[in-house]
């Protein structure tokens, strides 16, 4: 589960990139977060990983704050940021296991849990070779391994289908289905609202740092008394802002 | 031409990186620095130059002194020109992003060549500045001689800047072979510098027994009989031209050099263009790629492969594979801490009079006065040497925009702060370690003196590390295109290197006013710069998370 209260967010002390949010992402859900390019969702997702601090507001991942207690807020959750060209260098499996070692998974399941995965994501002959001879989308489906090798409760996922061949998008939904399914939390953005519509529980959309929305498609269409699809209503909210 | 413009202020710009508002401030205190740290250095050839240009003033030669000067000017241009090319050229990696443009292969070359020209006037502002500005003190040149000497700093730099390319370009073509392209390419950027560094030996190795003083160094210049001069001048010919036109500046001849001088450089660089697009393109495609083998990793190395390690000792793993995996990092951080140090004594070696200099240092080193002082002098030989490793000083930069992917890792800030400043901390302990092991050998040390220096050396190591990695938090320079520019055109290395260069010079003037004996001088220093360090780390404990938190891209 993932708190955020009141939180905001300004550059330069001037323009606010997120103002006053406040949104509660429950468990057993897949939970969206929509929203134009530069509403203020990758500021969020920054402020919910503790890349940078909110100005003001409280944000606690299962109940431990990020702002107090950074570690233990981030032994909760696994984030795949938006750009997968890191540690390219390392060799797959290295980059996966460096990973495992940095939230402490024992060396029985990491073994097991390694090799799994690759096996899901097809990713078992590339795992000797350096992140940097991978393609786009093996790129971002190491990233994704490497952060659920420590099978955190909370996944935090900035655009994770982008590149992604249509085997390993579906498989990475699925496992994202399975995962909320078993209690836990997914919290994802996009900018696909096809995805959205079918794969989330409930969506959010932010524009300009607010959130203009937040609740399922089915309250979203009651709500606008309309049964146009989520792209619609999308375009419909952020076009006057 | 306005294409050529356009693209090359974007590739300058490019170099630059990303400014941020909020940190100008810290750009130019570190600027204001540097400048403070170059002053000595400029003070002094200014100094020597004055002294060069009076002895030989008083038997008429004193424009000698400009031909001298530029041929050395272009000499060391050219060494420089092959770093910048291969920098340039080949190691920025935003070739593969031009080549999809509307730009011909001219605009791309021209365009690169002008980014590392302007380099090389920084380069010559040092160099060639003092020698042209003294001269024209000294001989009371007029306005013609400094609108001379003006064209001459701008025209100086383009030859050899065309030699070290049309070297670099060659060699790269010829190399470009094989599979494991980033290998190679690292192999055959070693090599051209090892040329480069082979040529300085020899001319070293021509000039040290005829110019040991200003004295002899005049008499050479005067005889015009030293194989070096006419070698060097041979090798830039040109260089005779743009010293007889600052000469008679403002004659009609002296146009005349000058207009010659100007058809030479323009003439190379359409050898440049001409070579360039036959080899360069050819050279420089597919540089970065890597070889994947696809192969299924065998199940025992899969198990050792999935060893578990604490978060330290992890981080810290692959801090030190990505230093040495990285070609720019390699070159710049782990190599040249095994090579500077070597590197030093080829000046000394490559006397022919070594050996009498060596008995004559041994002999210095082995009196009873002399100990505090050489202790001082190696103390500070190993802060300097700490300072010219720029692997703490960039270990926030290096990471660049992947840089905030580490807060979100639940490694404490200290821990992260430690594994970065490991690596540095191992690599210039192996640098003052090898500086040392070669004064033991060649300066036959005496043991009392190895052990207190032996013992110094940790201090010293991490002071000029913890210096470095509170540098690098303070101001880190994330946004960078090619790894190239985080280590290399990374302003905070020229900082630390300021900070040795001081430290260094105080710790042998303080001994040197003092004179303390072998005894005082180990402990002196040790405890010193014990509390140094410790200063240090307590300010790092305090203030380094509130730092890293602090940097936000």
């Amino acid at each position: 589960m993932i708190e955020l209260v009141n939180v905001t967010k300004s550059y330069n002390g001037a323009t606010k990139a997120v103002d006053q949010l406040t949104l509660t992402v429950p468990k057993g859900e897949i939970f969206g977060f929509l929203g134009p390019n530069g509403a203020g969702k990758t500021t969020t997702i920054k402020m919910v990983t503790g890349v940078i601090r909110p100005d003001q507001g409280e944000i606690t991942i299962n109940g431990k704050n990020i702002g107090t207690t950074p570690l233990e807020a981030k032994q909760q959750f696994g984030y795949v940021p938006d750009s997968p060209d890191q540690f390219l260098r390392l060799k797959g499996l290295e980059y996966v296991n460096f990973m495992a070692d940095m939230y402490q998974v024992p060396k029985e399941v990491r073994g097991q849990r390694i090799m799994e995965l690759a096996r899901r994501f097809d990713m078992t002959s590339a795992l000797g070779d350096s992140i940097q001879s991978y393609s786009h989308g093996m790129r971002q489906k190491i990233m994704i391994m490497g952060v659920l090798v420590h099978n955190p409760e909370v996944w935090i996922l900035d655009e994770p289908l982008t590149g992604l061949d249509p085997k390993s998008s579906f498989t990475l939904k699925e496992m994202m289905r399975e995962h909320a399914d078993s209690g836990r939390t997914v919290f994802f953005s996009t900018h696909v609202l096809e995805v959205a519509e079918k794969l989330c529980d409930r969506v959010a959309i932010i524009n300009k740092g607010k959130i203009l929305f937040c609740g399922t498609f089915k309250e979203m269409q009651q709500h606008f008394q309309s049964d146009v699809s989520l792209e619609s209503l999308f375009l419909e909210l952020t076009k006057h802002e | 031409m306005n294409k050529v413009v356009g693209l090359t202020k974007v590739l300058l710009k490019n170099a630059g990186g990303t400014k941020q508002k909020a940190s100008a401030w810290k750009t130019v205190l570190i600027m204001i620095a540097i400048a403070m740290g170059m002053i000595p250095m400029i003070l002094g050839a200014v100094v020597f130059l004055s002294a060069l240009y009076d002895g030989l003033e008083l038997i008429g030669q004193q424009a000698a002194l400009l031909g001298l000067g530029v041929t050395v000017a272009s000499l060391a241009i050219f060494m420089f020109g092959i770093l910048y090319v291969l920098s340039v050229f080949y190691y920025s990696q935003d070739v593969e992003q031009l080549l999809p443009l509307p730009l011909s292969p001219g605009h791309i070359l021209s365009a690169k060549f002008l980014v590392a020209l302007v380099y090389e006037y920084l380069t010559a502002l040092v160099l060639l500045g003092p020698l042209l500005i003294t001269y024209g003190v000294k001989s009371g040149g007029g306005f013609f001689y400094y609108l001379f000497a003006l064209f001459i700093f701008l025209l100086v730099p383009i030859l050899p800047l065309v030699m070290a390319a049309l070297v670099v370009m060659l060699f790269m073509r010829f190399t470009n072979v094989g599979k494991s392209k980033e290998r190679f390419r690292l192999i055959s950027g070693l090599l051209a510098i090892g040329v480069a560094l082979g040529f300085q030996m020899f001319v070293q190795r021509q000039v040290s027994s005829k110019a040991d003083s200003i004295e002899q160094l005049q008499q050479m210049i005067v005889s015009q009989e030293n194989g070096l001069l006419n070698m060097i001048t041979q090798f830039f010919p040109a260089s005779k031209l743009a010293a007889l036109a600052l000469q008679n500046s403002g004659t009609l001849l002296s146009w005349g050099f000058l207009a010659s001088f100007l058809l030479v450089a323009l003439a190379s660089f359409g050898v440049f263009l001409v070579i360039g697009n036959r080899f360069y393109f050819a050279g420089v495609m597919g540089i970065s790629e890597a070889v994947a083998k696809r192969k299924m990793v065998g199940a025992a190395a899969f198990q050792k492969l999935i060893r578990e390690r604490s978060r330290l000792a992890s981080y810290f793993l692959k801090e030190w594979k990505i230093l040495w995996r990285t070609p720019a990092f390699l070159l710049n951080c782990t190599l040249s801490s095994i090579l500077v140090p070597l590197l030093v004594l080829l000046p000394l070696l490559a006397r022919e009079d070594s050996e009498k200099l060596i008995a004559h240092l041994q002999s210095l080193m082995q009196g009873e006065q002399a100990g505090g002082i050489g202790l001082a002098i190696v103390f500070g030989a190993f802060l300097i040497l700490g300072s010219m490793n720029s692997t703490s000083v960039t270990a926030i930069s290096r990471d660049g925009q992947g840089f905030f992917y580490n807060k979100t890792l639940p490694i404490g800030p200290g821990q992260l702060i430690l594994a970065k400043v490991l690596p540095g901390l191992l690599l210039s302990g192996i640098s003052v370690l090898v500086l040392l092991a070669e004064a033991a050998w060649l300066l036959a040390l005496p043991g009392e003196f190895l052990l207190f220096a032996a013992l110094c050396v940790i201090p010293s190591v991490l002071f000029i590390n913890l210096a470095g990695i509170a540098i690098d938090l303070l101001h880190p320079k994330l946004g960078w295109g090619s790894e190239q520019e985080a280590v290399k055109q990374n302003m905070n290395t020229l900082l630390l290197f300021m900070i040795g260069l001081v430290a260094g010079g105080l710790v042998v003037v303080a001994n040197f006013l003092i004179g303390a004996s072998l005894w005082v001088t180990a402990l002196g220093l040790f405890v010193l710069f014990v509390l140094l360090d410790f200063l240090i780390y307590r300010l790092l404990v305090a203030k380094g998370p509130g730092w890293l938190e602090k940097i936000e891209e």
